[in-house]
């Protein structure tokens, strides 16, 4: 049961409703999202920016995110996001990786390199150093870098959301 | 933005009245009232006078030409009498009351208005004491009556409304017919029916309304901006949001921005069948 409304499309704010699908549908994450229209207006399409395809290819950005949500244990993002890492070509034993400490070593050089980064980033900020720094620059540019450090913290940031909250996952 | 708000106004997808909403705190717990509005309410969601005036100052740099306040019995806020006086320098004004409040000493306070534009709306809704009281507390009518004359003999400007729960034409027409006794001219008289939204839905009365049934006015409320006065509702508690156009009140640009950005979307509303003026 959330801790603040998920409002249907008839109970939404005018201005909230063109984040609603065409059949009226939305995420419970929008729909908590929708009594504050002012700020979905500028988070949706920041979070489209951030998680969308960029010069960053989707299946990247999907390991952060089920990463993050693992490490935050968000029963939200996780359900959400491991179907949509799948569709973006994440092999399922990356996906299974990212979620389970033990399978960590399984992840090929790149990959792996990448959720180190998050992981210190999203754990333990003041912890990074240059050695991890050089490692992950090794397979991103520096442009990379800063939109997967950006959508590491925007992850964290709905996780803390959808839990806090009590946000229900999707079934 | 004036411009916008000029072009809208002129195409009739709006009005030029800013509405604010004082405080849902009242004196009176009406069947049919629209914000679940009682002495016991627990958020009062009062504006505090500072915005309202602010509200105002920006409203007439926007283009609006007049305001609209109404809660909630606005007088049940102690400094009323002063803030309708500020918003009123600004702008022409009607403060929508039950007309229950008015003391001696309050209309003390309320005769500086006399030579400002500003009306009090004084809702009445049956000639029949019994028939009005039903609908708006015991002794409403005759406390309403009362005010009336002292409220005219100060120079006061004094419209009636009155709310259509089920009175028949025959009993409107007796409403009517007081009201010019009472020396309020037909075009001072308002007519409107219960919306079925707030306590009225509860109780199964009024009207639903259609999307293009009221005139969209800006409406601020301690909440937020809404689409129009009948919009900011409370039901079980909890503030409507459907109509609900923005968050923010201040600067009123912004709440402005997004009202328009949804006027423009609407059909234009030249048929509107529902005022709460």
């Amino acid at each position: 049961m959330s801790r603040v409304p998920l409002l249907a499309l008839d109970e939404a704010p005018l201005t909230a409703r063109a984040w609603y699908r065409e059949d009226g549908s939305a995420s419970a994450l929008t729909r908590s999202l929708a009594s504050a229209p002012d700020l979905l207006e500028t988070l949706m399409p920041f979070l489209g920016q951030v998680m969308g395809e960029s010069s960053l290819d989707l299946a990247t950005k999907e390991l952060v995110i089920v990463r993050v949500s693992q490490l935050n244990s968000c029963h939200y993002c996780l359900a959400a996001h491991r179907p949509v890492a799948l569709d973006a070509g994440v092999p399922p034993e990356h996906v299974a990786a990212a979620c389970a400490e033990a399978l960590l070593d399984e992840l090929p050089e790149r990959e792996r390199a990448i959720v180190d980064w998050v992981d210190r980033v999203t754990t333990e900020p003041a912890a990074v150093d240059d050695g991890l720094l050089a490692r992950v620059l090794d397979w991103v540019r520096e442009d990379e870098l800063v939109e997967l450090t950006v959508l590491a913290g925007a992850i964290g940031m709905l996780n803390g959301y959808c839990i806090a909250f009590e946000i229900p996952p999707p079934s | 933005m004036r411009d916008a708000i000029r072009e809208a106004v002129s195409e009739g997808r709006m009005g030029d009245r800013l509405w604010l909403y004082a405080t849902y705190h009242c004196n009176l717990a009406c069947v049919y009232c629209l914000t679940e509005s009682s002495p016991r309410i627990a958020n009062r969601r009062t504006l505090d006078a500072d915005a309202m005036v602010r509200a105002t100052r920006e409203a007439k740099q926007l283009g609006f030409t007049c305001v609209g306040i109404t809660g909630g019995e606005v007088f049940m806020l102690p400094d009323f009498a002063e803030t309708l006086r500020r918003v009123a320098e600004t702008l022409p004004v009607v403060a929508l009351t039950n007309g229950t409040l008015f003391t001696e000493r309050l209309l003390a306070r309320l005769e500086p208005l006399s030579d400002l534009d500003v009306a009090l709306q004084l809702s009445l809704d049956s000639d029949e004491p019994a028939r009005n009281d039903e609908l708006r507390g015991p002794e409403n009518f005759a406390t309403v009556l009362d005010a009336i004359p002292r409220l005219l003999a100060r120079g006061l400007r004094v419209r009636i409304a009155t709310t259509v729960a089920d009175q028949g034409a025959a009993e409107l027409e007796r409403v009517c017919a007081l009201h010019r006794r009472l020396g309020i001219p037909d075009e001072e008289h308002v007519v409107r029916s219960v919306v079925r939204r707030g306590r009225a839905v509860t109780k199964g009365m009024g009207v639903e309304l259609g999307p293009t049934d009221v005139l969209p006015e800006l409406t601020l409320t301690a909440d937020g901006a809404f689409l129009h006065p009948f919009a900011p509702t409370v039901l079980h508690g909890r503030t409507d949001l459907d109509l609900l156009v923005s968050r923010q009140i201040a600067p009123l640009e912004t709440p402005a921005r997004h009202f328009l950005s949804v006027v423009w979307d609407q059909p234009v509303g030249a048929d509107v069948v529902r005022s709460i003026r």
